[in-house]
């Protein structure tokens, strides 16, 4: 029977495509539908070419500093066309990855948009040929795009979302982000290296809100040493085209407005889901705060239709949109001891210089929950490894369940910390707690001592510091 | 001469073990090749092991309900010329050989009488499959309850626990005389007795083991080997079971694998491919030659108006957001009150014994194609369900059957089948009866015709039913019967609801 199947997935971002694999994997007959390309924002406009572009960032910077170990490097220059370049390659190759993975799992793939025109019943347009899809089970999987704000929209010369920071013809003298979440933070980080004269604006009171204030903290000093200027507690209220660029008008806290111009604008602020056009209203899906209600298991209240990722709601993480992925197929296949996303062991980074990783609790989330906790730290001053490197900026910071030991929180700031993340994220999952890490040998010297140092910390017995 | 074991067979590429359902054979019965032995039930099948030789059945090792990786030893086959003395030294070298050659694959060997003549070394770890074979066993001086306030450690206690050991009889050599797992070795031994670390005192047998401490990798390699963590010593940090007290589980247990019987193919033509049948076509194959020759099938067919069904079910679908009903779900739900309305059709027939059981409640099986075959999950009680738990279950079993995640219980019984090719836009067919059911209902698919009512030509939807009876138990008029009682039920669906 053509066009029928038992799993169609809509959207091949790190959630769909994954969910696609996953299926085919259990032996389902499965389709993923995709109108640009595979592999989705994370692919194509997020997470991996902006980790291209940021290499190329650092690698400028240790040029910079090379001279400190001995290294004499004259007329360096930079071309951003060719790092651009390295950016595309990387994207397309893993483009290119993806799709045989699925072609591999025996996975249907079609290029066109769809719509559910019934339960169970898509409709895909193909460049005007229409395709009627039948499926047991159907997967929405759309994402998220970047969220315009009132007053600025996209479109407006001069005003870029990820999409065009990520491939600029030439760099702008200044720029300035609103929001400094993961990709503000990123992107300042990124083009303040390239040598532009970056602003950073962030409506709430501290850089990067969603982390540990330390970390905020931590970081506003950072990016300020290396002449990004911060404004917290500011919101953008207008931006509109100038010969010099663009000129934003900003609201502070206190009334006062200001008004800064900038070759370019980079808005950053949060991202909105991919909802309109899929006839969701029409089957009567049941919505949240913008995003596609669903269960533990990603079902939302239609018969036989999900969605995971992005659309289902926050955080918008292209792990998270994995991992519901495979929860939800496996669910629905059957899976023996599938467990539920458990959204306090999700890690968060952020790969700005220096690198901010993050999973579970801050300090104060711990403390409002009325949790006893203990605090665990180190200074990767005090870390070999780091000194030994050049780059000892950072710390190790641990929130500890002052009466069982369990890992409630821990927040990383440094080089690399996003490999470093996930011996707590394990930790956690495994429900290891401080004395079981203060037991484990940590091989020396690593950057990842810094983390055993902080248990030690939090155990009150720390032997560095 | 000689002595020959019955082992779990590997049927199937997946199967890597197999839970003994019934013993087909009893002890002292003698057997040709090609009977059936015992069934066998997988998480894919259920099937009977048919024997490869001719024999004598004499010990029967393993009880059942017990699930055992393939290769384990199930039976000991011999002449009974043989002694029960030969078979209990072959059994026993059997298990010593196990252990030795624990992880390594053995083909399946005849052990002749001969090799198993030298006395075999003191089996240390050998499984607990059998009464005969060598066991732990406690000295009668040493066993009772541990009293309260007995020093000792955390695992002597609970060995003491699980063996019925009384610590309070046994000198402790640890701090303030604490009894320590060593201590009970010893003394065991000195009384006369046997305990060996690692060694499960139970058959190992499925079951509730979520209580036990374990650590993550301790609790799945015991699921993936059936290993039950309640035999388990727990020798890990904080009183846990750890990977090597359950490796220590399966060093003892019988690990011998059957080569595949790789069948040698006849040179082929160019561009023909063959394919060996795999369990689960061998099992269709099996089941419906068998019901083809045995049942004397008829078929009775009747046009159904759809019409007030495809009303409801769209009025019912755009009313709920939580439902998808399928014509084939409303079938499901009709033919259930058919059924219940004319019972000799929600039947099962045992020819043996010449009984017909009728059901009180009409157990639904729903033939799903799935690649490489068909299964036939049920939708139980499907009388007594509403249209939306039908619509779910259904959705939900037909992905499982296709991912081969349904359990046994989900696809074996049932007291009626119904099989759909409506989709496939099948006007009419005729399915064969799913012993020991006695009727199979075949649905095509739901099309415009050009039928006369009242006098006048007009276009209706339609469907063509056809029931296939077994003459032996239900005659035509009563398939007729129910096929009217069906047509009342679809045409007045409002019915259903009643």
């Amino acid at each position: 029977m053509q066009g029928t199947y038992d799993v169609a997935v809509v959207g091949a971002g790190p959630g769909g495509y994954v969910a696609a694999l996953r299926a085919a994997q259990l032996g389902l007959r499965t389709l993923l539908v995709e109108k640009d390309s595979l592999g989705g924002i994370c692919l194509n406009w997020g997470c991996i070419p902006t980790k291209a572009m940021l290499k190329g960032a650092e690698v400028l910077h240790t040029c910079r500093e090379a001279s400190r170990y001995g290294v004499q490097l004259q007329g360096l220059s930079f071309d951003i066309a060719a790092l651009v370049r390295h950016s595309r390659q990387v994207s397309g190759t893993l483009v290119q990855g993806v799709a045989y993975l699925l072609k591999k799992q025996g996975v249907t793939v079609l290029s066109g948009t769809a719509r559910m025109v019934n339960k169970g019943q898509l409709e895909v347009d193909c460049d005007g040929s229409l395709q009627q899809v039948r499926a047991r089970h159907i997967v929405l999987a759309t994402g998220a795009r970047a969220r315009a704000l009132p007053g600025v929209a996209f479109g407006t010369p001069g005003i870029w979302s990820y999409r065009e920071a990520l491939q600029p013809d030439t760099l702008p003298q200044s720029l300035v982000i609103a929001g400094s979440g993961a990709i503000g933070a990123e992107f300042a980080s990124l083009y303040s290296d390239l040598g532009v004269q970056v602003t950073l604006l962030e409506r709430a009171t501290r850089i990067m809100p969603l982390e540990d204030a330390d970390v905020s903290q931590y970081m506003r000093t950072q990016f300020e040493a290396r002449d990004i200027q911060v404004h917290t507690g500011v919101s953008l209220e207008q931006a509109a085209p100038v010969t010099a660029g663009v000129e934003c008008q900003l609201l502070h806290e206190d009334g006062k407005r200001q008004r800064i111009t900038a070759e370019r604008l980079l808005l950053a602020a949060g991202v909105t889901p991919n909802v309109e056009g899929l006839g969701l209203e029409q089957l009567g899906v049941t919505m949240a705060g913008g995003f596609v209600a669903v269960d533990q298991w990603c079902r939302t209240n239609v018969a036989g239709l999900y969605a995971i990722g992005d659309l289902a709601g926050g955080p918008c993480l292209a792990h998270k949109a994995s991992h519901q992925a495979v929860v939800c197929i496996e669910r629905l296949a059957g899976v023996e001891q599938v467990e539920p996303l458990d959204h306090s062991l999700i890690p968060s980074c952020v790969y700005s210089r220096p690198q901010v990783a993050s999973v579970g609790l801050t300090e104060q989330q711990a403390r409002l929950q009325g949790l006893p906790v203990r605090i665990g730290r180190f200074n990767l001053q005090a870390n070999g490894k780091a000194l030994a490197s050049g780059d000892a900026s950072g710390f190790v910071k641990t929130v500890v369940a002052a009466d069982t030991g369990e890992i409630l929180g821990a927040h990383l700031v440094g080089h690399e910390v996003t490999e470093q993340i996930h011996l707590l994220a394990l930790a956690q999952q495994l429900e290891a707690g401080d004395e079981d890490l203060a037991r484990t040998i940590f091989a020396h010297p690593t950057l990842s001592e810094a983390i055993h140092e902080s248990m030690l910390h939090a155990l009150g017995r720390p032997l560095h510091q | 001469m000689s002595i020959q074991p019955i082992e779990v067979p590997k049927w199937g590429l997946t199967m890597e073990e197999g839970t003994l359902s019934r013993w087909l054979v009893e002890e002292g019965q003698s057997f040709s090749k090609g009977d059936e032995l015992c069934e066998i039930e997988t998480s894919k099948i259920a099937n009977a092991l048919e024997a490869s030789f001719d024999g004598v059945l004499r010990r029967i090792v393993v009880q059942p309900g017990v699930t055992l990786p393939v290769g384990a030893l199930l039976a000991v086959a011999a002449p009974t010329t043989v002694d029960d003395t030969a078979i209990d030294a072959w059994l026993a070298a059997r298990q010593g050989a196990a252990a030795a050659v624990a992880g390594t694959v053995a083909p399946v060997t005849t052990a002749p009488v001969a090799a198993a003549q030298p006395e075999p070394e003191p089996v240390v770890s050998a499984p607990q499959q059998t009464s005969q074979a060598p066991i732990d066993s406690v000295p009668a001086a040493l066993r009772g309850a541990t009293p309260d306030d007995m020093p000792a450690t955390v695992h002597a206690l609970r060995l003491a626990q699980r063996e019925g050991i009384d610590l309070s009889r046994i000198a402790g050599s640890g701090r303030d005389g604490r009894v320590s797992v060593a201590d009970i070795a010893r003394a065991v031994q000195a009384a006369g007795g046997q305990l060996s670390p690692g060694n499960p005192s139970q058959t190992v047998q499925r079951g509730d083991d979520s209580a036990v401490l374990a650590t993550p990798i301790a609790r799945r390699l015991a699921r993936e080997h059936a290993v039950d963590l309640r035999d388990c010593r727990a020798t890990g940090s904080r009183g846990r079971v750890c990977r090597a007290d359950v490796q220590a589980v399966l060093a003892g247990r019988n690990q011998r694998i059957a080569g595949e019987q790789g069948d040698t193919m006849p040179d082929l033509q160019q561009g023909c491919t063959q394919q060996s049948m795999s369990a689960m076509r061998r099992t269709i194959a099996a089941r419906l030659q068998a019901s083809k020759q045995d049942a004397p099938h008829y078929r009775v067919c009747m046009d159904m108006d759809l019409e007030a069904m495809l009303a409801l079910k769209n009025t019912l679908n755009q009313a709920t957001a939580e439902l998808k009903l399928s014509v084939n779900d409303l079938m499901i739900k009709a033919t259930a009150h058919a059924l219940i309305r004319v019972p000799q059709l929600n039947a099962q027939y045992d020819p043996q014994r010449q009984v017909v059981t009728l059901f009180a409640d009409a157990d639904i099986a729903v033939a799903v194609s799935i690649d490489g075959g068909l299964i036939t999950p049920i939708i139980p009680a499907a009388n007594r369900k509403s249209l939306a738990e039908i619509s779910g279950m259904m959705r939900d079993l037909a992905t499982r059957a296709q991912a081969g995640t349904l359990k046994a219980s989900e696809f074996q019984g049932g007291s009626f089948s119904i099989s759909n090719l409506g989709m496939y836009g099948v006007s009419q067919f005729d399915a064969i009866i799913n012993p020991p059911q006695v009727a199979i209902l075949a649905l095509g698919a739901a099309e415009q015709r050009a039928v006369v009512r009242d006098g006048e030509l007009c276009v209706r939807r339609q469907m063509t039913a056809s029931l296939s009876s077994d003459h032996r138990v239900v005659d035509g008029a009563l398939a007729a019967t129910f096929l009217r009682e069906l047509k009342r039920l679809v045409e007045t669906p409002a019915l259903l609801m009643v």
